[in-house]
């Protein structure tokens, strides 16, 4: 079983508890199924997060795409709370983007059917 | 989160990459066959012996075919498995670059030329019966070929007539390359990545029921014990070559390697951590040919021999160095595995106990993540476990390590939580 809405389930789990442990009390997120393509967006309420942080997040992010790794490892996306999981979400997303808003952090990412 | 500074290093191509990698087996092959010529071995009759060694733990592949025909054997895999990361254009990341290494280590003892193929081949069907394009699972395949030997068990062993057994080893090795992709994902939660050599505890899962099963119908799989007892200075050198090699191509990648090498600390280890991804290529090679000069020194400064098994231990750790592996989280495991060794009395320089040292490596992540003095203790529990458990599988799995170390991590991981006093932020 290839599990498509459950890896998406698992990439909300891992930034939510990140967000939650490490920057914020409120977060938001919004999961769209296309035929083609998922989108979550994430918003972090209040961040504190510095602008370099940002950009080296963003940029971690947007990686690539390593299917491989995303077949054996997913399902340790948002298992952990202690530690964080980001080059196995960035292996499992196509694009992102991040930016910061009115002291909010703003998180698309995109993931396409393959 | 770790981030660390912008590192600037020189751009390297992909085939450059598959070019650096390409070095060890060609080495490997040039070695082999030139050290097979001087020695008047007979490198066919050794590969045969190889092909045709039912493989289990352990087998030294330099002691059954001779130290010439065991290069080769571990070139061969290395050039096919190189061949599929340039067939399936894949990223060469710290993971694949593991795997790599992983194989061409234990083409040195239990993997060979014929074992290995069936595996791929359930692998391959998985992939067509999924609908997913085989490049998603050829990682998880490579690593797989930990249960090699139980084909060539199954097909040289004798428990069936000829003919049949090759039908029987056949669909064994299918089958096992066809269950292994999604079990692997599913096992990785026990031990939540704190084991980097998950598929070794997977394939001890695999390799336990399989065996049983064989114990129900009056097959037992042994153990055996064929070594390579004496050091070749020439295999030692090649080794120590290949080593500095790797640090040289680190620091031609990045001409601040060395210094920002301690940058690499910082990092716990814990699956994923893919150091060509947070440092780049240049510290990953460096970090590789530290930990593989580091590896060789302990194991002669112990007075072991470097034979087939001490190979695959001391490759594995190079390919892991750059997927989660660096000093600073390695040296409180093997320490613990030392103080265990003096307190039960081993023998510091017996291939057993050295191979258990160098693999034991597998669970640094729990010594990164929570210090020296646990990751001691992990390393202790680790040697009392190993050494009681290959009985289980009977040596069909060839990570036995990797089997001790997931349960070592999923043992110890709830007990350190239930004494850690979190955060009360809900």
């Amino acid at each position: 079983m290839r599990h498509e809405i459950k890896k998406l389930c698992k990439i909300v789990d891992e930034l939510t508890t990140l967000f939650l442990r490490e920057d914020t009390n409120e977060v938001d997120f919004k999961i769209i199924t296309e035929p083609d393509r998922s989108i979550v967006r994430i918003v972090d309420y209040n961040t504190k997060y510095s602008e370099e942080f940002i950009n080296h997040f963003e940029k971690m992010l947007n990686n690539q795409r390593q299917s491989e790794i995303e077949e054996y490892y997913w399902q340790l996306a948002g298992e952990n709370d202690d530690d964080d999981e980001l080059t196995l979400i960035s292996a499992m997303i196509d694009s992102a983007t991040v930016e910061k808003r009115d002291g909010n952090l703003y998180i698309e990412l995109v993931r396409l059917n393959k | 989160m770790v981030f660390t500074n912008k590192i600037e290093e020189r751009d390297l191509h992909k085939e450059q990459k598959l070019l650096i990698l390409a070095l060890f087996p060609t080495l490997f092959l040039l070695f082999g066959l030139i050290y097979a010529l001087l020695d008047h071995e007979t490198l066919l009759g050794g590969l045969k012996a190889i092909v045709k060694s039912p493989t289990t733990l352990l087998t030294d592949f330099m002691a059954l075919g001779g130290i010439g025909a065991a290069f080769v054997n571990s070139a061969l895999i290395g050039f096919f498995n190189l061949y599929l990361l340039k067939r399936f254009k894949l990223r060469i990341n710290g993971l694949l670059i593991a795997a790599f290494f992983t194989v061409l280590g234990f083409s040195f003892f239990g993997k060979n030329v014929l074992n290995i193929l069936p595996i791929y081949f359930g692998g391959y069907l998985y992939a067509r019966y999924q609908e997913i394009p085989m490049k998603n699972i050829i990682l998880v395949i490579m690593f797989s070929t930990a249960l090699a030997p139980i084909v060539s068990f199954i097909t040289f062993s004798g428990i069936f007539t000829e003919g049949f057994s090759y039908l029987m080893g056949l669909i064994t090795g299918i089958s096992i390359g066809f269950i292994i992709v999604p079990l692997s994902s599913h096992m990785i939660r026990f031990h939540d990545g704190f084991n980097l050599y998950n598929i070794g505890f997977t394939a001890g899962i695999v390799g336990t029921v399989i065996t049983s099963a064989l114990r129900s119908f009056d097959v037992d799989i042994a153990t055996v014990n064929i070594i390579h007892e004496t050091n070749s200075p020439y295999v030692i050198g090649l080794l120590v070559l290949l080593f500095l090699y790797l640090i040289g191509v680190g620091v031609y990648t990045n001409k601040d390697a060395f210094k920002r090498y301690k940058e690499i600390f910082d990092y716990r280890g814990r699956t994923i951590t893919d150091f060509t991804s947070l440092l780049g290529y240049g510290i990953t090679f460096v970090n590789m040919g530290v930990l593989g000069l580091a590896s060789v020194a302990f194991v002669l400064i112990l007075g072991g021999v470097v034979n087939g098994p001490v190979i695959a231990g001391i490759l594995t750790i190079v390919g892991f160095a750059a997927f989660g592996k660096q000093p600073k989280n390695c040296y409180p495991i093997v320490l613990g595995v030392l103080l265990a060794g003096v307190f039960f009395g081993y023998d510091f320089s017996s291939t057993t106990f050295l191979i258990s040292a160098l693999f034991s490596t597998t669970i640094a992540p729990i010594a990164g993540a929570y210090g020296p003095v646990i990751g001691a203790i992990a390393g202790m529990l680790h040697l009392t476990l190993v050494t009681n458990i290959g009985i289980i599988h009977g040596g069909i799995n060839l990570y036995n390590n990797g089997f001790s170390g997931g349960i070592v991590a999923g043992f110890m991981l709830p007990i350190i939580d239930a004494f850690k006093r979190g955060s009360r932020k809900l």
